[in-house]
């Protein structure tokens, strides 16, 4: 059986290198048929937020890379229910066109289940 | 077990590097395998072969780099990261016009496909740095 691979994405998208730099990694993982699953919690929830306007700050959008997602494959991503709750974030606020967002409660457990981990 | 190690973090900022290549060791030393020793983000630090610490403080560089004379580590840093962060080899120094190259020997430039292949080929992931 193949083995079950996690990427956590847990930093907020445009202070850290971190967040685009995972996106890519998974995005080449994808690439090569190996897309890991995803989920995104603590400030990592932020990437996901509409409306960013990163062009004030001379960033690049992580849009992008998150609308590539479903072109390589990842129809489906988690989010952990908890982070939203704590930064009072509502699943209307996060949509990615062609990828189904699915809350996790408990994501101690989910995350548990995976033979592998990647931590962005 | 087999292992592999995904480096964040720069040498000489923050702990993480240097508890990095002390997991590695640990994990030879126990008997386990290493598979590949990734470096990405400031990671790519890791890489340079013109760090110059002062002589009473541990040099990082070097230490990974008798490690894996040791014992034929294959420590891979990500060319895209590297590329942004100013670590090349002679070759990517010259495709793209600049005028040094400081990949320190010993380790290797490659794609995030390494990173995913040694997903796949290891019992274990373990990050540093964040």
């Amino acid at each position: 059986m193949a083995k079950r691979t996690l990427a956590l994405c847990r930093q907020a998208p445009y202070g850290s290198a971190l967040a685009r730099e995972g996106l890519e990694a998974v995005l080449a993982a994808a690439a090569m048929d190996r897309a890991p699953e995803l989920l995104f919690l603590c400030d990592g929830i932020f990437q996901l937020l509409d409306n960013q306007e990163p062009g004030a700050i001379d960033q690049k959008s992580l849009r992008r890379n998150l609308q590539a997602l479903p072109m390589f494959g990842v129809e489906t991503i988690h989010v952990c229910e908890r982070s939203l709750m704590e930064r009072g974030v509502d699943t209307g606020q996060i949509t990615i066109a062609g990828v189904d967002i699915q809350r996790v409660d408990d994501t101690g457990g989910f995350i548990a289940a995976f033979d592998t981990v990647l931590s962005f | 077990m087999k292992f592999s190690l995904a480096v964040y973090s720069a040498p000489h900022s923050s702990q993480s590097a240097a508890s990095a290549l002390r997991f590695a060791r640990a994990l030879l030393e126990q008997g386990h395998q290493l598979y590949r020793v990734f470096f990405y983000c400031d990671g790519v630090h890791n890489g340079s072969g013109l760090a110059a610490p002062p002589q009473d403080e541990v040099d990082l560089v070097g230490e990974w780099q008798s490690l894996q004379r040791e014992q034929q580590l294959d420590l891979v840093v990500c060319i895209a990261a590297a590329q942004r962060r100013g670590v090349l080899n002679e070759r990517e120094a010259q495709r793209l016009e600049k005028p040094a190259a400081n990949l320190a020997e010993g380790f290797e430039l490659a794609g995030l496909g390494q990173l995913a292949d040694a997903l796949v080929n290891s019992d274990r992931l373990v990050t540093f740095g964040d």
